[in-house]
């Protein structure tokens, strides 16, 4: 059975925009799954479907196979949730937010909150007010395991953070799926992030999933064609190809994204547009995200 | 060991891990039988997922270059049998570098022959019976029989002699 299952889901922002548009998701146990995309492009709002804290407008979310909206409970018992923008009570000590949490969690495991508080040299007795944002961030990824969940949730939990506190976060992360095998579901625009994290990539565009494939898979058999500008070849012809995934027009020529290795797309080119010498080049995950996001219709 | 890894490189990041583990094996600073880091301990060495080690340590064991015992760990080949079709490949692309180079220096091919067998007589390779004998095992390419001992690996040899056991 699936963690996670999206099927078909549709979500509107106030207003009538539409947030997500006919999403279709689903995370094994264990998997990890970098979510990427512009801003707006709908992460967040997939991230609290997935919570049950948004429903649906259409379609069906089931968490464990349960419905988050109707076993909110009973789901939540089972996942942790970091976020950007997750703000922990500045008055409090932190020995006491995580006793609220504990609380909470009936499947608590103390010895590995412990752990993780030695590790992270936070003083128990710390005010989170006093904390650095890179601590307070930590305190909340402990509240978020702790009870050893099965999924864990992290919306952007590197955003705001220096390089430093960026890492520590990351091994953390590592350690934590060494020790518990956790799916985990994390939202970020540090593409080498994901690229150490993440097992599978799931890209959003406008609301819509644009790519969902193995990172490794998408490492090796994506390709950029560098064609010349002199009107040779045009951007739809090249979007009608089969494995185009994008275009971009730029003033020294066309760049095109195909879903096929250097050597492949380089065939294809030569059999259907005649352009048998434009240079195809393997690419980072970075360079895909702007070649993808810039070059669609 | 230590390994270094670098998201955004060209290549994947398991198979940065099997290149710098290939490279140390045929540069003898991994030698046969010796222990590698677990796949915990690497993925957490190299902040890189679990499972991306995992499947570095499978492709390396699929090529005969490791072996896991279960319980034991990971170790180095007794006898790293190297895949000879996959070792053509990387030779092939190692030519390729080397004959765009001689060709923009003005070298001419018969030079750049020449050029090998002054390497081979500095190595201390065995004399071969012809130019290309010594390369045979690989240049052949048929694919047919079992893959040549190492003893008889073009690869290993320059390695035994450059580093000799101490």
């Amino acid at each position: 059975m699936n963690v996670v299952e999206l099927n078909n889901v549709d979500q509107m922002y106030a207003g009538g925009v539409l947030a997500l548009s006919d999403v279709n998701v689903s995370i094994e146990a264990g998997q990890v799954v970098g979510l990427v995309g512009e801003n707006g492009a709908g992460k967040t709002t997939l991230m609290r479907i997935a919570m049950g804290m948004l429903g649906p407008r259409r379609g069906t979310v089931r968490l464990f196979g349960l419905d988050p909206r109707r076993d909110a409970v009973g789901v939540k018992r089972r996942i942790g949730y970091v976020s950007e923008d997750q703000i922990l009570p500045p008055f409090l000590r932190v020995d006491r937010v995580i006793d609220l949490h504990r609380s909470l969690f009936p499947t608590w495991d103390d010895a590995l909150a412990r752990r993780l508080a030695e590790r992270f040299k936070i003083s128990p007795k710390a005010k989170i007010r006093t904390l650095s944002k890179g601590q307070a961030r930590q305190v909340a990824l402990l509240c978020a395991v702790a009870h050893r969940p099965e999924l864990l949730l992290l919306d952007e939990p590197a955003g705001g953070l220096d390089p430093a506190a960026r890492r520590e976060f990351l091994e953390t992360s590592i350690r934590l799926l060494n020790e518990a095998g956790t799916a985990i579901l994390f939202s970020s625009h540090y593409l080498t992030d994901v690229e150490r994290m993440a097992d599978r990539l799931v890209m959003l565009h406008d609301g819509r999933v644009l790519i969902d494939s193995d990172l490794d898979t998408l490492r090796e058999s994506y390709s950029l064609a560098l064609l010349p500008a002199n009107g040779t070849v045009s951007r739809d012809r090249l979007l009608a190809l089969g494995g185009c995934l994008g275009v971009r027009e730029r003033s020294e020529g066309l760049r095109a994204l195909f879903a096929l290795a250097p050597g492949e797309t380089s065939e294809l080119l030569a059999e259907t547009v005649g352009i048998g010498d434009a240079p195809c080049h393997r690419i980072g995950l970075e360079e895909m995200f702007i070649e993808l996001v810039g070059g669609q219709a | 060991m230590q390994l270094f890894i670098a998201p955004g490189d060209e290549l994947p990041i398991y198979r940065q891990i099997m290149r710098q583990i290939t490279d140390a094996i045929a540069g003898g600073r991994l030698g046969p039988g010796e222990k590698l880091a677990s796949q915990r301990d690497l993925a957490e060495q190299l902040v890189v997922s679990p499972l991306t080690v995992k499947k570095a340590y499978d492709e390396l064991e699929r090529e005969g270059l490791i072996r896991t015992e279960r319980g034991r760990g990971t170790f180095v080949g007794e006898r790293a049998a190297v895949d000879p079709e996959r070792q053509r490949q990387h030779l092939r692309a190692g030519a390729r570098r080397l004959l765009s180079r001689a060709r923009l220096s003005g070298v001419s091919l018969a030079e750049v022959i020449a050029l090998l067998h002054e390497v081979e007589a500095e190595l201390g390779l065995a004399p071969a019976g012809d130019g290309l004998g010594s390369t045979g095992g690989l240049g052949s390419g048929g694919g047919d029989g079992p893959p040549a001992p190492l003893s008889d690996h073009p690869f290993d040899q320059p390695h035994d002699q450059e580093e000799p056991e101490s």
